[in-house]
């Protein structure tokens, strides 16, 4: 079997081409949603901000740091190992209105397509909307976008990594997370 | 003289020149064809890798394929087992660790709440340093421990404190979401019980 030289060189090249795809789109397929946008957009009309970005340095170090004997801490170890990074950016506005359902297309178009799959849509005129997004890889999750508004406020989290939503939603109730027991909450009917 | 016999053959010829011609003149090129001599030898081995040379270049091309993927898959191991490796490091002493960060309410919650951000790390165990509840527990630093460390720990302690509040807001947000869909579906359910029975 003989090769002319030109046709190995376009099957090499061709190869390696097709190596290089394959790692930036595997790259390309990170989780993290970007949220500029967003804070331009409501940067100036937001009462209170709050953002916090954490990558995976910034918790490598906080996870030095957690306890190994304070139960509490160690779940959270057990949540932030092996995660790359978490970003929140919360907007609080002074009155309803302030923003507009465009503002949040910014996010939302990153969380349409195959990558993301929502697993949860709750809208409520009242309570605002929720919607929960997995990015997963294989059988684990490997992101986690979340997604509130109501009317006076807008929160964007976004987990990158593999996240356990099962320890995460269980964290509520420590370290002074609330615990909002809203079926408690609801008023009783003197029926 | 003149030396324009060297340059085209044209004035006097030099009797040395003419004896140089007549020496070299039987060195120069003979149109004919080429003729190899019957008993010389090819060595073949030198043109293994002319021969070669396609199957070798597929060769180098997986090559540099597996090797790139190992080199990006061993980078993602490296990465995933850096933090493990972190988990060895000596536990925390409590008498010595900083003191945990106030609690910092939702948004929306606490009006003084101001923006939490990375920028706000290496302030934030100042501007609570006056806080006498936890005055006791606030970072104990040798006179004789490294600057550079106290910074490190000052810089964790602040990294810790917005990984609480990243961990709050997330985890509150997800119990909300989670709470919101059964609620929707058990409505849901009452919605269609009429329907069923």
């Amino acid at each position: 079997m003989k090769f002319p030289a030109k046709k190995t060189l376009q099957l090499a090249t061709l190869t390696l081409l097709a190596f290089l795809g394959v790692t930036t789109t595997a790259l390309a397929q990170d989780a993290r949603i970007q949220t500029s946008q967003l804070e331009a957009a409501l940067a100036t009309k937001a009462s209170q901000t709050v953002s916090v970005d954490l990558d995976e340095k910034v918790l490598g170090l906080a996870w030095k740091f957690l306890s190994t004997t304070d139960p509490d801490e160690k779940k959270v170890r057990d949540i932030v190992s092996g995660l790359k990074g978490i970003y929140v950016k919360s907007f609080s506005f002074e009155n309803e209105g302030e923003y507009s359902n465009a503002d949040l297309e910014s996010i939302r178009s990153q969380l349409r397509g195959s990558v993301w799959t929502k697993i949860v849509n709750v809208s409520s005129k009242k309570e605002g909307n929720v919607e929960v997004y997995l990015m997963q890889a294989g059988a684990q999750i490997s992101g986690l976008a979340l997604l509130t508004s109501d009317p006076k406020e807008i929160t964007v989290i976004n987990i990158v990594g593999p996240v356990d939503l099962e320890k995460l939603s269980d964290l509520e109730g420590n370290f002074g997370i609330p615990e909002l027991n809203l079926e408690k909450s609801k008023p009783k009917s003197k029926n | 003289m003149k030396d324009d016999y060297l340059w085209d053959r044209s004035g006097e010829p030099d009797p040395e020149v003419q004896q140089l011609e007549e020496i070299l003149g039987t060195l120069r090129y003979q149109p004919g064809a080429l003729k190899i001599p019957p008993d010389l030898k090819i060595d073949r081995r030198g043109n293994f890798f002319r021969r070669m040379h396609p199957a070798l270049a597929i060769a180098a091309a997986i090559a540099i394929v597996l090797f790139g993927s190992a080199l990006w898959f061993g980078l993602q191991r490296l990465r995933n087992n850096s933090q493990p490796q972190v988990a060895q490091a000596p536990p925390v002493n409590p008498e010595t660790t900083p003191a945990p960060a106030p609690k910092v309410k939702e948004p929306g919650l606490n009006p003084d709440y101001k923006e939490a951000s990375v920028a706000t790390i290496k302030r934030r165990p100042q501007s609570f340093a006056g806080n006498r509840n936890r005055v006791r527990r606030e970072p104990v630093i040798n006179a004789t421990e490294n600057p550079k460390t106290a910074a490190n720990r000052q810089e964790a302690q602040a990294a810790k404190d917005q990984l609480f509040l990243a961990l709050r807001l997330a985890s509150t947000k997800l119990k909300f979401a989670q709470r919101k869909a059964q609620n929707s579906n058990s409505q849901d359910l009452i919605h269609n019980q009429h329907r069923i029975g």
